[in-house]
């Protein structure tokens, strides 16, 4: 899964560093070269200092040791120099037994030289005329005092970047979970949604997700819409086909098909396939299935009257009972929950003795239900049969056979399964499990 | 036993009410929601059969409102709508039994005479007995031991009305009322005639008269 939130902290990590790498790199050449131009001033003004010092004596030219500054007198002092004329060579006193060579070209030279005890030399270079004779003039100075205050730079530049990049990450992360709190809002309304806690998204959201909200509220209005529609047209069809049904049923006792009782089957078969065949399928055509994320089937509510239509069909022979925690939401459908608890209590009641026990136990990946009765059940090895029982038309019969199609029709849609057990209390036992919904 | 019948498919209620009338129930028969809320109030019905698609006014809604009224006359939901869901909302809007389309006519009949005697508070079984009189109404008899009393549609009709409402003092007018439909003549003699071939033949202290009040169902218990 990508997380937004992830991909903004990455990405802005990603510039901050580039662009502090950058401003470290380019502040510390800046100050580097910057150095090193002052310096040069300073190596030329030493080196016209020194040919200033050279003076013409009665045996050639000599150096003046009183205008020399006295640091070219101290051993590895940090400050050098070499005079070449003719085939003579002075060095300063201090670099006591090191080398200095001579610089390849005038003025400064590009790169730095080893000097004595791992001095890194700047050296620059001048040539003069002087008393007839061509002087070179190479003067060094010690550079390693300003690289190890500029490694120390680099290193605090680094610290400080580093604290400033996890702050602004941090600055970030919260304000960019500010900005997205209203997604994080609609997403934990689309979880109730699917938990059937809501039907409708909330539209006091920013500009926007306003847009993809009021989508889906239209979406969840369509479909609920469609649905009721589509419930209507059936029922209506319905309508209209069942009661000349129930005409024709009346009519098969009338003179003169009563006469005919040969005509008289014949024609009652055929229209019980007709009836069957349309129950099975108005029936089907009516699921909801998982089309409406908003819907749930509240227990406590509807059960109570559920049961009392039971009583109603059955009479008092039978006693039911429901258990479910309280408060509990089922997420899927009420005329589907209803139709197919019906269809399963309608069997229970129709072969229990005494009782029939509903419950409803939720988990943490399934909601079970369970129907009990203490009736004579079904032997183990015939429940497959029972269970497959209705796929084929002509296989339909009424009671268990047209009932349980229309409970696997139902499961099938949740994509729930189907179990035939012993039950606790004698008789059978129908359990199905509704996988709880991805969110 | 004065049926209203609301159903607003012609063929459908012309078969019902030749049946029912066959059954000794004097029916009357609307088509339309609102002729149904207003004279389901204003007569003295003992059950109610109803469509729910009908014309005027939804049944579920007549239905509320008649419960809403303070109307207790046993209501019989007869419909197409079949699913659970609308099973329950019938039962919400005050449905006593609820009977889905299409349906075998004796269906209907048994459906009427548990809800009938279940309305009077007496226990559902194959024939209707009460006070030591077994009464078998599929064909409109009195069971004695071994012995088959045959009765007339009329005599039938009476004597149930009576079994129905036992040790109930029932005027003449009341007799009247829920014995015939709304457009039959009332004879004013015609009751005490079949009292008295009850009487005669079944035992004179079947039913007692209460001169100028009307009479009373007391049985063969003794």
């Amino acid at each position: 899964m990508i997380s937004l939130q992830r991909r903004l902290s990455i990405a802005l990590a990603g510039i901050l560093l580039v662009a502090g790498l950058l401003l470290i790199k380019s502040s510390l050449w800046l100050f580097d070269s910057a150095m090193r131009h002052y310096l040069q001033n300073d190596l030329r003004d030493e080196a016209q200092s020194l040919l200033g010092a050279v003076r013409e004596g009665h045996l050639g030219l000599l150096l003046d040791d009183r205008r020399i500054d006295p640091s070219f007198q101290r051993p590895y002092s940090g400050r050098y120099f070499r005079i070449d004329f003719a085939d003579t060579t002075w060095r300063s006193r201090s670099l006591w037994d090191a080398q200095l060579a001579v610089a390849q070209q005038p003025a400064m030279q590009p790169e730095l030289v080893d000097g004595p005890q791992q001095q890194r030399l700047l050296v620059w270079r001048g040539d003069y005329q002087r008393f007839g004779q061509s002087l070179v003039i190479t003067v060094a100075q010690d550079y390693t005092p300003v690289l190890y205050n500029l490694r120390r730079v680099q290193w605090l530049f680094a610290a400080i970047g580093g604290m400033t990049l996890l702050l602004v990450l941090c600055l970030q992360r919260w304000a960019v979970q500010r900005a997205l709190r209203p997604l994080e809002q609609v997403r934990g309304q689309v979880r109730q949604l699917q938990e059937g806690q809501r039907t409708q998204l909330h539209d006091q959201v920013p500009v926007e997700l306003l847009p993809l909200v009021q989508q889906v509220n239209d979406l969840l209005r369509q479909t609920e819409q469609s649905l009721q529609r589509s419930r209507t047209a059936l029922g209506n069809l319905g309508h209209a086909l069942k009661t000349p049904l129930a005409v024709l049923f009346n009519l098969l006792h009338r003179q003169p098909l009563a006469q005919e009782p040969m005509l008289q089957a014949e024609l009652r078969e055929h229209l019980q396939q007709i009836e069957q065949r349309m129950a099975r399928e108005l029936g089907r055509a009516r699921l909801a299935g998982d089309v409406l994320p908003g819907a749930h089937f509240d227990c406590a509510a509807e059960l109570p009257a559920f049961l009392d239509t039971l009583r109603m069909v059955h009479g008092q022979r039978v006693q039911l009972a429901w258990q479910a925690p309280q408060g509990l939401r089922v997420a899927v459908d009420r005329e589907d929950l209803l139709e197919l608890l019906g269809n399963l209590l309608d069997n229970a009641c129709k072969w229990a003795r005494q009782r029939v026990e509903l419950s409803l136990t939720p988990s943490a990946d399934a909601l079970l239900i369970c129907v009990d009765d203490d009736g004579p059940g079904i032997a183990e090895d015939k429940r497959a049969e029972v269970l497959g029982r209705g796929n084929r038309l002509d296989e339909q019969v009424a009671g268990h056979g047209l009932g349980l199609a229309i409970v696997r029709d139902i499961a099938e849609s949740w994509g729930a399964s189907l179990q035939l057990l012993d039950s606790p209390l004698g008789g059978l036992q129908v359990r199905l499990a509704i996988p709880s919904r991805r969110t | 036993m004065r049926l209203l019948l609301v159903e607003d498919h012609v063929p459908l209620a012309d078969e019902l009410l030749a049946d029912l009338g066959r059954q000794g129930y004097a029916v009357d028969w609307l088509a339309d929601g609102r002729d149904a809320l207003w004279q389901g109030q204003h007569e003295p019905y003992d059950l109610i059969v109803l469509d729910l698609g009908l014309p005027g006014m939804p049944g579920l809604q007549v239905l509320r409102e008649w419960r809403a009224a303070g109307l207790t006359t046993p209501v019989l939901v007869l419909t197409a709508r079949a699913s659970w869901a609308e099973r329950v909302d019938g039962l919400k809007a005050g449905a006593d039994d609820y009977l889905c389309k299409p349906f075998h006519p004796e269906e209907l009949a048994l459906r009427i005479q548990a809800l009938l005697r279940r309305a009077h508070g007496l226990a559902v079984q194959a024939h209707l007995a009460v006070e030591g009189v077994v009464l078998d109404e599929a064909r409109q008899a009195v069971l004695r031991g071994d012995e088959i009393v045959q009765l007339t549609a009329a005599e039938f009709r009476l004597l149930r009305y009576f079994m129905l409402h036992p040790g109930q003092l029932l005027s003449k007018s009341q007799l009247n009322e829920h014995l015939y439909d709304g457009e039959s003549e009332r004879e004013s003699n015609v009751i005490e005639v079949h009292v008295k071939r009850l009487r005669d033949k079944l035992g004179r202290e079947l039913i007692e008269t209460r001169r100028g009040q009307g009479y009373r169902f007391l049985g063969l218990a003794k």
